[in-house]
């Protein structure tokens, strides 16, 4: 892929002759490093999964938080480099409660995807306070808004797209091909709850627990399944 | 004979020496007259603060065995006009934290807004709700740093939280000031007065809502600049709640309830009077005899 490798690879506001930024591009390639995350939208709601990589049994596995609450209608999971996706996710929080401040309403799912990505591009070789590499995050944004639900994908690039599902991280080729073949929109959250757990369970590589995967649903609001939660669509598998 | 070269004069000039019976000042920067007072900054200072609203208020809060109790009543006044009869003076920061408004209407209205916006996003962050005592500092904190450049706030931050229930008083001098019973506005040293002499820490909730409601009807009763309606909230482990919002001038009567007088006069109509035909249009007006008087 990166045959014309050159000293264009090295600054990340220039382009390569060919009309590429190397730098975003090996972003993108971060995010196949990180671990899988998949979500599902159906008419009652969205749900996240993500795959939580517990490298050591001393590992606490609640500190590992791989979904998180953007407002009371939005959540997100996230792939690739977290310690980025806090940033990004922290922009979030501020615009969506900004927004209710200035407008007494909540704020719209992809307006909320637009803020993260308009942040996620604003990267260069500029002041000392803005980023100076494109986030290696990519986020899957799950919403609930007067549109009904939502499902939003967010790459490095500050592109993003509306989805019915999808799969990011090291197993997505595998779990989005998956969803494909088994996704439908006239799912029930529960059946895409198992559908989202056992597309998980195809790409990883340890055996699925409640300690190693995280669920969410957005429907309509924010929640994230506690271990008794998990344990109970695990059983359905 | 030189050539005529006033048309290249920019349009001012030609102005001023062409018109000259428009007034003379027109072409000079726009000013206006000073007020003709010694102490000018004290004129204006004084301007400001009599036509800034709901300076004349009473609200109060007070902590007891189960809960705290925020009332306050309702009227905004920009000195002796009286702007409106139904503001909002309990401030709901979000489910679990109240604010009252004392002092500018729109300082407090937009400092606990954005209060609510940072204790929502400490929930965000923290995963759990922020204490009042710490929603209280926020507030605090932010005030202190516009100290002296004309924020007017007195105001009491009420909830519930992981210790309980919480009440301080902050101000927008800075100040912050932890306890059980506050009341802030110029109708407030009513409202202690009432409240100091009623106020048990073990009372029920029905016992605290009927204070803080009688705290502020007396209130309303004595000062000019509080009036309209007395709302009265409660806040308990499952968050705020409001229990009454009473029309003061409804409430005199149930604090000072009007016994029927006693009848002393009776007016009845004189039968066949006036005689028809001599009065015209009058005489469609009935004329009464007094029988009880001798």
């Amino acid at each position: 892929m990166f045959l014309t490798r050159s000293e264009y690879d090295r600054g990340v506001n220039t382009f390569s002759p060919e009309g590429r930024l190397f730098q975003v591009e090996y972003a993108i390639e971060a995010i196949k490093l990180g671990s899988t995350a998949v979500g599902l939208k159906t008419k009652q709601g969205v749900v996240l999964a993500v795959e939580k990589r517990i490298t050591s049994s001393l590992l606490e596995p609640s500190s590992v938080e791989k979904i998180m609450e953007i407002d009371e209608h939005i959540g997100c999971a996230m792939s690739g480099l977290t310690a980025d996706a806090r940033t990004l996710v922290e922009h979030a929080r501020v615009e969506t409660q900004n927004h209710r401040f200035s407008y007494n309403e909540p704020m719209n799912a992809e307006s909320t995807t637009q803020a993260i990505c308009d942040l996620a591009l604003r990267f260069g070789e500029g002041s000392d306070e803005s980023m100076s590499r494109p986030f290696g995050v990519s986020l899957l944004i799950a919403g609930h808004d007067e549109y009904g639900p939502c499902l939003y994908h967010t790459d490095p690039s500050g592109t993003f797209w509306q989805c019915d599902a999808k799969a990011i991280g090291s197993g997505s080729e595998g779990a989005d091909s998956s969803l494909q073949e088994h996704y439908n929109k006239e799912m029930t959250l529960e059946e895409a709850e198992t559908l989202a757990l056992s597309t998980l369970k195809q790409v990883m590589e340890e055996k699925v627990t409640a300690s190693n995967v995280d669920i969410a649903k957005v429907a309509p609001k924010f929640h994230l399944y506690t271990p008794a939660e998990v344990e109970v669509v695990i059983a359905r598998l | 004979m030189g050539l005529d070269f006033s048309g290249l004069e920019p349009p001012t000039i030609r102005a001023s020496s062409s018109f000259p019976n428009l007034q003379p000042n027109i072409l000079s920067s726009p000013s206006f007259e000073l007020p003709s007072v010694k102490d000018l900054d004290g004129f204006e200072k004084a301007a400001v603060e009599m036509v800034k609203p709901v300076h004349g208020t009473t609200t109060l809060a007070f902590l007891f065995k189960h809960g705290v109790i925020v009332a306050a009543d309702s009227r905004a006044s920009m000195g002796q006009y009286i702007s409106s009869q139904s503001v909002k003076k309990v401030l709901e920061i979000n489910r679990y934290l109240l604010g009252t408004m004392a002092g500018g209407a729109a300082d407090c209205q937009f400092w606990q807004r954005n209060l609510g916006t940072r204790c929502r996003l400490h929930e965000l962050a923290n995963k759990r709700r922020i204490s009042v005592a710490g929603a209280s500092k926020l507030l605090a904190n932010t005030l202190y740093s516009y100290r002296g450049m004309g924020l007017s706030m007195g105001t009491m931050i009420a909830g519930w939280d992981e210790t309980g229930p919480g009440l301080f008083y902050v101000d927008s001098e800075g100040g912050r000031i932890k306890g059980r019973l506050f009341s802030v506005g110029s109708g407030s040293t009513y409202a202690y007065g009432i409240l100091d002499s009623g106020y048990h820490f073990h009372m029920s909730v029905d016992e605290a809502v009927d204070l803080g409601r009688h705290a502020i009807y007396h209130a309303t009763f004595r000062d000019g600049a509080s009036g309209g309606v007395a709302s009265v909230y409660y806040v308990g482990p499952e968050g705020w709640k409001k229990i009454a919002g009473d029309d003061v001038s409804e409430l005199h009567y149930k604090y000072y309830p009007v016994s029927q007088p006693v009848v002393e006069q009776e007016m009845v109509e004189i039968l066949g009077y006036p005689p028809t035909g001599n009065l015209g249009d009058c005489s469609s007006i009935p004329i009464y005899r007094n029988v009880a008087s001798s």
